[in-house]
């Protein structure tokens, strides 16, 4: 095989020629002792003897110009052997693939990973060693023949490098697949101990008194580790030079596969270990514990473990530029103390400030992807979990993801919040919650509405239970602390609006990007969530309306006349709306005190007839018990009437009150609501006695068993004057106390109820004490005593519905604005007519829908009652669309500073609008008027010369 | 541009009548303010009330000026007919009676071929009792009961006997509302 080599490279020289056999002779035989020296030299392990011989051997094969060749084959034969060396290599790891590490026991492998590994690289690196020797006397030889000619140094550079390349290609293509998760494996449990051993460091470093105080998970760590970790006891030193051994070995580890080309691998090993690392630290801490701001002690940690490990091994790997390695040994930088411990606070090296960079913002995105996975659970309970809205908040400033918090959070609360379990006041917390968290993520407001949206969306369609179910703490609560902040904060704020508008002008910052640009940039938004509600219901006046069918509720369903609460929500709803508006609700609370003030004379001046008629006190009953809410109708939302005949002898005593505040307040007279209020009555049975709160009629029912035992629905329901359905309704509440049971009756409809004799089964009810039911659970038949907002809107409706009916009667059929003006010219009853343009279209639809009325045209929004001919069709149109050119050369010529683009976008909608109509008429061809089109376009094009007339002057 | 012109009369047409009624009236605008009441609760109680068969409303911009439907009762000759009428209230209403006149061709024995109508509460029996309700009420009831011995319609009335062939003449004249 030589002799050819030789003669290959003979044939392209002329040398060749010149050669003589002797020079052959010697060039064949030195090869020859140069083959066998260098096999000698590299598989001998160790003898160096042929030392001579080989170099010799170079030296004449040098002579002979033959310094490529003998390079090459050294090189060969070094590669065969690295080879081996390097299969020997991963056949140590052969044991850890995948497979193989997902079965094993956790604390084989990591004992098992450690040892192989080292040895493994411990054995490579002698091979390694003892080759690079080799190589050295190749280079020696070879220097000593080219002396003087050549640098030697760049000789023996390239060479080396040469190998270094050949190496790394060895064992990258003999790579296997799993030796980088393994070396991962490796760096991250070499971590976790490391920051085992920090964290004790940093406890013993602050002297805290208790040990125990350990984080619980990190002693199940320690615990899990085997005992000989266990250093409870060891000196600071000792745990020092620990630490120190810890960060050495992992540092020669490194090293050692540097050497071996392995130097992107590992670092993506330790990195990715140390985000691991990183990840859990931050699920440990931020886990489902909102009421702790985490951040601080993750920048802490981050400082403290990772940062000091990368340190440190940057410091032993000598990469660190500024750092003297001399000093290493002498003084770790672990030693210094954790809370001024960044390291290298002087002349922190560069690679070290990027490490710390990046891991801090992962440790951010973790938290961050944490929190806003977290968002609604946060704001559930807001005002504990302030600290974590400000770690996203910080969080969020770095990472920048706000659409993220924003797209998380809307399907949050899409999938839990806004379905149709979910009831309203559930709902309203949960966005007056969100709204004072996001404020604090997000001070400008614009993700707010972004987030706000679908609720608002939600609640204004009418998914919601009724607003005023029995949201009435709701308001309550939110005026407390609403009320509480905000008045100190109005001061506040006005304070320092002067001093903030000149620091706001300089450091005006955009609307964030994530936002919608389509909600446009209001700059300052201030903090209104009242008025953020009052936007979900569409107005002022129906929340304050509603707010009205609420207080009376509760007013009526008071016993006592205890009403500061609602006085004091009044007053700071009278702040957020004026005082007009929430004038028929300080009516009604006046109501409730003149009432106290009217009960207590009334009774005062009739206890003295019930005194001398004796036959009341046989009743047991004297006006003592009556306690009148004397109400101004007018100011009171409408009042649920329905017809009860009470006992005569309640009746009799009402009658007595009435006539008594009659002589007290003439002209004035008493209605009684008689359905309305409470009752607290007793029953007695033999030897025990309930204590019952409930409605008119419930104690009406039970009267009526006082003297009558057994009753059937028909004939109760008469005595009582209530329709038999709302009889049986109202009896189940006696039949679940076990005081009535039913039984079938001999007409399916007449149920017979008798009196449950000695309250056997009453045994489940308890205490014999007073089981005071409550109001609410007794009226849980969903009677209210005051007609909601949609009833009393639905009755001012059927006013309004009779005056359409009569005017469409006389005139035929009328557009949708006709029908309104006509409403507000005419029914001026009361109430007025005061509604939009857009409910009485809502209002009308439901007409056409019931079939009361028919739509003749969708675009007019021509009224006509039903199976009436429809007349003067085109006419109506025509008047009506020189209407809306009125109203658009309105637009330009009243309101020049009307904005250009809002007026452009006025005009295409309109433009629009026209286009639809024009060919609506086209294809249905009902209007037969061709005028009418021409009417159309010349309205578009007097449009189109207004806009440029417009634009003109404002240009 | 007409359309212009016509918008602008329909908007303000309320603002042009307020002084007409200032010149005729100056010395009365209290009452006025009266008559306005009066005749809004009427509306009012005409509207809630929902008597079948009759109805009425003030035109667009005027209250004084109302219109009127009535049905024909069952069971006359006047069944199935819808006529329309128009009234009009003088200044001092309560006082005086309306004017009433039927707008829709009426076949009636007590009514012209002008509309106008010849009723006793409408002229010397009006009582400032009577309210729209009731003067409509009357003048359904008059359909069916007309008053032949002094007739405006003299052809009618000598027709009224025979309510076959009055039926056919009322079919026959009868133009419903559109026209």
């Amino acid at each position: 095989m030589a002799v050819e080599t030789v003669l290959s490279s003979a044939f392209n020289l002329g040398v060749l020629d010149s050669m003589t056999d002797d020079s052959i002779e010697e060039i064949l035989e030195s090869w020859n002792g140069f083959s066998t020296a260098t096999e000698a030299l590299l598989k001998g392990k160790g003898d160096l003897s042929v030392g001579s011989d080989f170099i010799s051997c170079v030296l004449l094969l040098c002579k002979h110009r033959l310094r490529e060749l003998v390079q090459d084959h050294f090189f060969q034969v070094l590669e065969e052997m690295f080879e081996k060396a390097a299969s020997m290599f991963w056949s140590h790891f052969d044991g850890y693939d995948e497979f193989a590490l997902s079965k094993m026991d956790v604390f084989d492998v990591q004992e098992g990973i450690q040892q192989v590994l080292c040895k493994a690289l411990e054995d490579l690196s002698l091979e390694k060693d003892y080759q690079e020797k080799c190589l050295l006397m190749l280079v020696h030889a070879l220097q000593s023949h080219q002396e003087g000619t050549f640098n030697s140094d760049a000789v023996r550079s390239h060479i080396f490098s040469k190998y270094h390349l050949m190496i790394s290609s060895v064992l990258m293509t003999s790579l296997p697949r799993h030796f980088p998760e393994t070396l991962r494996f490796y760096f991250k449990q070499r971590l976790e101990e490391l920051s085992v051993l920090m964290a004790r460091d940093n406890e013993d470093l602050n002297e805290t008194p208790n040990k125990d105080n350990m984080d619980l998970d990190e002693r199940t760590k320690v615990s899990s580790r085997d005992g000989g970790m266990d250093i409870d006891d060891m000196y600071l030193d000792t745990k020092l030079s620990e630490n120190n051994k810890l960060v050495k070995n992992i540092g020669k580890v490194v090293r050692d596969l540097r050497s071996f080309g392995f130097t992107s691998m590992t670092e993506d090993a330790y990195a990715s270990a140390i985000f691991y690392l990183l990840k859990k630290k931050v699920h440990n801490l931020a886990g489902d514990d909102y009421r702790n701001s985490v951040l601080e002690p993750i920048k802490e940690w981050i400082q403290a473990v990772p940062l000091q490990f990368l340190y440190a091994l940057l410091a032993y790997l000598g990469d660190s530029v500024s750092y003297d390695s001399s000093s290493c040994g002498l003084k770790s930088p672990l030693a210094s103390h954790p809370s001024s411990c960044s390291p290298g606070v002087d002349t922190p090296s560069e690679g070290l400030v990027r490490w710390q960079l990046r891991l801090e913002y992962y440790a951010y995105e973790t938290l961050q992807d944490l929190r806003i996975a977290k968002l609604f659970e946060i704001i559930v309970d807001y005002p504990d979990s302030c600290p974590a809205i400000e770690d996203l908040k910080q969080c969020l400033e770095y990472t920048g993801q706000h659409s993220k918090l924003v797209d998380s959070f809307i399907s949050a609360l899409r999938y839990r919040l806004l379905t149709a379990g979910a009831s309203t006041n559930d709902i309203l917390h949960q966005y007056v919650s969100s709204i004072k968290a996001l404020r604090i993520i997000d001070p400008t407001g614009v993700f707010l509405e972004a987030v706000g949206e679908p609720i608002r969306d939600y609640l204004r369609g009418g998914n919601a239970n009724g607003p005023g179910n029995t949201g009435d703490s709701l308001l309550e609560e939110l005026n407390r602390d609403e009320g509480n902040q905000e008045l100190s904060g109005y001061d506040e704020e006005f304070n320092t609006d002067d001093k903030q508008s000149w620091t706001n002008a300089e450091c005006w910052e955009p609307d964030p990007a994530e936002a919608d640009p389509s909600k446009g940039s209001r700059n300052r938004r201030k903090i209104d969530i009242l008025g953020m509600i009052v936007g979900i219901i569409g107005s002022k006046d129906q929340l304050v309306n509603e707010y009205r069918v609420m207080l009376a509720e509760k007013l009526l369903n008071k016993s006592d006349y205890d009403i500061d609460a609602e006085i004091r929500t009044l007053e700071l709803l009278k702040i957020h709306f004026g005082e007009s508006s929430m004038q028929k609700c300080e009516i009604m609370l006046n109501d409730l005190i003149d009432s106290k003030r009217t009960n207590s004379n009334i009774k005062a001046t009739m206890t003295c007839p019930s005194h001398a008629v004796p036959e009341q006190e046989e009743a047991e009953v004297s006006a003592d018990v009556v306690n009148a809410t004397i109400i101004s109708a007018n100011f009171w939302p409408s009042i649920q009437d329905e017809p009860l005949n009470v006992p005569g002898i309640v009746d009799q005593l009402l009658a007595d009150y009435a006539e008594r505040f009659h002589a007290i307040k003439t002209p004035r007279k008493l209605l009684w609501k008689k359905n309305l209020g409470t009752v607290k009555l007793e029953l007695q049975f033999e030897g025990r006695a309930v204590q019952f709160t409930v409605a008119p009629v419930h104690a009406t029912i039970i009267m009526k068993f006082q003297d009558q035992t057994s009753w059937t629905s028909l004939n109760l329901a008469a005595a009582i004057g209530v329709p038999v359905d709302a009889l049986n309704r109202r009896i189940n509440f006696w039949i679940s106390k076990g005081i009535i049971s039913e039984s079938l009756g001999s007409e399916p409809d007449n149920h017979i109820f008798t009196l449950v004799d000695g309250m056997v089964d009453s045994g489940s009810n308890g205490t014999s004490t007073a089981v005071c039911e409550d109001l609410i659970a007794a009226d849980e038949g969903g009677e209210r005593s005051v007609a909601s907002v949609e009833e009393q809107l639905r009755k001012e409706m059927t006013v309004y519905e009779k005056f359409i009916m009569g005017m469409l009667t006389n005139f035929g059929s009328m557009s949708l604005d006709r029908i309104h003006n006509t409403l507000k010219m005419f029914c001026v009853a009361d109430p007025p007519y005061d509604k939009s343009l857009q409910q009485l279209q809502s209002f009308l639809s439901g007409l056409t829908a019931e079939e009361k009325l028919e739509l003749r045209d969708g675009i007019s929004r021509v009224f006509d009652l039903r199976n009436i001919p429809v007349r003067g069709q085109g006419s109506t149109i025509l008047s009506s669309i020189s209407g809306v050119q009125c109203c658009g050369q309105g637009a330009v010529a009243v309101s020049p500073e009307v904005s250009i683009s809002r007026f452009t976008r006025f005009y295409c909608s309109f433009v629009l609008r026209m286009r639809q109509c024009a060919y609506k008429v086209f294809s249905s061809w009902t209007c037969s008027e061709i005028g009418f089109l021409a009417v159309l376009w010349r309205v578009v094009f007097c449009l189109a010369e207004a806009v440029a007339d417009f634009f003109t002057r404002r240009l | 541009m007409p359309t212009t012109t016509q918008g602008y009369e329909g908007n303000t047409p309320a603002a042009a009548i307020a002084p007409s009624k200032q010149q005729m009236l100056p010395a009365k605008s209290v009452d006025t303010q009266a008559v306005l009441k009066r005749l809004q609760s009427e509306l009012m109680s005409l509207m809630m009330g929902g008597d079948p068969g009759i109805s009425a409303f003030p035109e667009e911009d005027n209250i004084f000026c109302w219109k009127g439907t009535i049905h024909g009762s069952k069971d006359t000759v006047f069944e199935g007919t819808e006529y329309k009428l128009s009234l009009s209230f003088p200044t001092d209403y309560p006082f005086k009676p309306p004017k009433v006149k039927f707008d829709t061709a009426c076949f009636h024995p007590n009514v012209d071929v002008y509309g106008n109508i010849c009723l006793d509460i409408l002229q010397d029996k009006w009582s400032s009792a009577y309210d729209v309700r009731t003067i409509l009420l009357s003048i359904q009831s008059l359909l069916g009961e007309p008053n032949t011995s002094s007739p405006l319609n003299t052809q009618a009335a000598a027709l009224w006997i025979n309510q076959e062939e009055y039926r056919k003449m009322v079919e026959k004249l009868y133009k419903p509302a559109s026209a």
